[in-house]
């Protein structure tokens, strides 16, 4: 039939008409001969080549549009990166992270980018100037404004224009303002640390991760728990401001450190600045005091000095040293601020705080010892904690001659960051470990992992028991708060200024351990400058501010790091016990040192 | 017999063509809802750090402190104010004189409550004075 069908048409009957060849056509196209298909293929093929073109072309298309995803990275690059809650060691919150809406604008999308501006600037509080360069420019995505109000927000959303969208953002608060402050550091408006614990938190891994394009939110965020307790942290600003204003000091600051563990539970520099706003951290009277300051810690640092003699062996508590005149060394001549012009014993030097006494232990020693020790306890090296901030302690790098070493062993001739003298004292009061101080909150396992034990269990018994004389009844009397057993000791230093040591400038600082039997908590107070009021006879030394302040901030925040006042112990150093030396001196001498307030 | 099999196969493919579609609603309708939960759970979670912070900024220890220093007769608390429990006082023998008294009379309920069980139940409870007059009079 087909066949037939092929041959059948004439060339003749063209007008067989149009409906004939038509249905001849499509019978062609269902028809299942074989001589048929050809044209049927070529039409099947064109249709097929068709779609194919068409989807090519689609796919071409849609490589060279822009894609509509780059423009959300770029939204997300710029959006503040979200970062992990800081609570402080009881769990309450230190820093963290709300959202806010920011206005964004993408310049390419705004038809009319006067209009935007004009009513942009009605509603943000923009500059209009500058808004308008903004617009101007080919960026894809620029800020109009960050962080809005709600009500700011709904105007905006209100204009609805075009090319203008809202995105939430993560903005960083310290609800305790200034509290702290120096150990947060604070987060810029992009959510980057930029000092403190925050630009820690960062170097840990956290820009990394961002930088990646790893989303990062707050629910796959652990919170940082730090060593700090807010509680104390506030009564210890408190009491620290209060001493600050009553002593008229330029500045003061303290800390309080867990020297089992090195844990920082409480510090405050003042002035200090509130992290909520931008705070001008290159201001230099906003510096970090205790780790960014680098002072000569007077007295205190005896402690240290003494702790080396008593190591050694060479000298003991009951080894008498020659105070009964002046110290001369070439030039120089040391005297003592009470002279007590007499032989001494070693707790009575401490009590005393004879310069005369500790420079002949420290000379009996030796320059190269003296060194080798104030080393081997971190004070010669720069201290590093978490806090990007540190200072490099000053001291006779290029000649550490006999007289060097005389002054150093009262504390002068060395200046070094507050925190490294806590982190001495430390190891002298806690069995002999040297902690590096940390603002994680840390077990006392994990201290003392990477603890080096610097002197014997026995000389830090004996430092705790010279410390607890002089609370008794040395120039530590201040602190000594019944119940706690606690053991001090000041150091005054006289100011350099222009390489001279100026008599009216001082600065005090002050130590106390508490409690002085099973070493807790060390306690220091610095002040820059405190003068001499009515009420301390118009003393300005360490005893009448520094540790006046000490007494009063152990009386208030013992019983908020858990401590209740208890009997004194019996029997409180039993090393000392065990080699007949009871810790106390003889009547006579106690009563003159009562005068002494150095 | 194969009209009858062919009729069972067309029903049976528009039960499951139907079945197919119920069951592709109710996966889009639950994940529309999973997806609004979701969005509810971010905003909800936002809205807890927002109070979690503002609480903290409330309960700041130094706003804390000046509140208390202009509204309250307070003091810190005196280290002289803290003991142990060891250290408290041997509990004194009983001395309430009226109590004793009262008791004595028969008109103790107040502090003897248990004293007579079987009265208690007994006692309208209604009015305080009144019943204590009932209990009175019962015994």
């Amino acid at each position: 039939m087909t066949i037939a069908f092929e041959n059948s048409p004439p060339p003749s009957e063209k007008r067989l008409s149009r409906k004939a060849r038509l249905g001849r056509t499509l019978r062609g196209l269902f028809s299942t001969s074989l001589d048929l298909s050809a044209r049927r293929m070529r039409l099947v093929a064109v249709i097929f080549f068709g779609i194919y073109a068409l989807i090519c072309g689609r796919l071409v298309y849609l490589g060279l549009k822009p894609d509509p995803s780059t423009l959300r990275r770029a939204a997300a690059d710029a959006v503040a990166a979200a970062r992990p809650d800081l609570l402080d060691r009881n769990g309450e919150i230190l820093a963290a992270d709300v959202k806010t809406m920011s206005v964004f604008a993408e310049p390419r999308r705004l038809s009319d980018k006067d209009e935007a501006t004009e009513l942009l600037t009605a509603t943000l509080p923009v500059d209009a100037k500058q808004l308008r360069e903004r617009l101007g420019s080919r960026k894809g995505f620029v800020w109009v404004k960050r962080e809005v109000t709600p009500h700011q927000r709904d105007e905006v959303f209100h204009l609805g224009l075009a090319g203008v969208g809202l995105l939430a953002e993560n903005k960083r608060i310290y609800p305790n303002g200034p509290l702290a402050a120096h150990v947060l550091g604070f987060a810029d408006t992009d959510n980057i640390g930029v000092a403190g614990m925050e630009k820690y938190v960062d170097g840990q891994g956290l820009a990394n991760l961002h930088s990646l394009g790893f989303e990062l939110t707050a629910e796959t965020l652990q919170p940082i728990t730090l060593s700090l307790d807010l509680k104390a942290t506030h009564a210890l600003r408190d009491e620290l401001a209060k001493g600050i204003e009553h002593f008229k000091a330029k500045a003061g600051a303290a800390a309080i450190m867990d020297v089992n563990t090195g844990e920082i539970v409480a510090l405050a520099s003042l002035p200090d600045y509130d992290p909520n706003g931008s705070p001008n951290i290159r201001d230099k009277e906003l510096i970090n005091r205790l780790n960014v300051g680098i002072y000569e810690m007077g007295s205190t640092f005896k402690a240290l000095t003494i702790a080396m003699a008593l190591d050694s062996g060479k000298v003991n508590l009951t080894s008498r040293l020659d105070a009964r005149s002046e110290l001369n060394l070439g030039r120089a001549t040391i005297h003592d601020y009470h002279a007590t012009h007499a032989m001494l014993t070693v707790p009575e030097v401490f009590v005393h705080s004879s310069n005369i006494g500790t420079a002949r232990m420290a000379l009996g020693q030796g320059v190269e010892k003296h060194r080798a020790f104030l080393y081997k306890l971190g004070q010669l090296t720069r201290m590093h904690t978490e806090l990007p901030e540190s200072a490099e302690p000053m001291w006779p790098r290029k000649r550490w001659s006999e007289l060097s070493t005389a002054t150093i062993a009262f504390g002068h001739g060395i200046a070094v960051a507050p925190m490294q003298a806590m982190m001495g004292v430390g190891a002298l009061v806690n069995g002999g470990y040297l902690i590096s101080p940390t603002f994680l909150k840390r077990s006392e396992e994990e201290a003392r992992k990477n603890a080096t034990q610097v002197i014997k269990p026995e000389t830090s018994e004996a430092m705790r028991c010279l410390m607890r004389l002089n609370a008794e009844i040395g120039t530590a009397r201040k602190v000594n708060v019944p119940g706690f057993y606690v053991g001090g000791k000041t150091g005054t230093a006289e100011k350099a200024i222009h390489g001279h040591y100026v008599k009216n400038k001082l600065f005090t600082t002050f130590m106390a351990v508490m409690p002085a039997d099973k070493p807790k908590y060390l306690f220091l107070t610095l002040m820059d400058e405190p003068q001499g009021i009515p009420e301390t006879h118009g003393e300005a030394t360490a005893a009448w501010n520094s540790g006046q302040v000490t007494g009063e901030l152990i009386k208030r925040v013992a019983p908020i790091l858990g401590f209740a006042p208890r009997p004194d112990p019996t029997q409180p150093f039993p090393l000392l016990a065990k080699q007949g030396y009871s810790c106390s001196l003889t009547p006579a001498v106690a009563s003159a040192s009562a005068a002494g307030a150095h | 017999m194969l009209r009858l099999f062919n009729l069972l196969s067309i029903l049976v493919l528009l039960g499951s063509a139907g079945y197919a579609y119920s069951i592709k609603y109710e996966t889009s309708f639950r994940t529309e809802q999973i997806a609004k939960a979701k969005l509810e759970i971010k905003s909800e979670q936002d809205g807890i750090n927002v109070l979690r912070a503002e609480w903290a900024f409330l309960t700041r220890p130094e706003r804390v402190q000046k509140l208390s220093e202009r509204y309250l007769d307070l003091e810190p608390l005196a280290l002289a104010q803290i003991d142990s429990f060891a250290a408290l006082p041997e509990r004194l023998p009983h001395a309430d004189a009226i109590g004793d008294k009262l008791d004595m009379l028969g008109l103790g309920v107040a502090s003897t409550p248990s004293a007579d069980p079987a009265a208690a139940p007994a006692t309208p409870r209604s009015k305080g004075g009144a019943s204590t007059k009932t209990t009175a009079a019962a015994r």
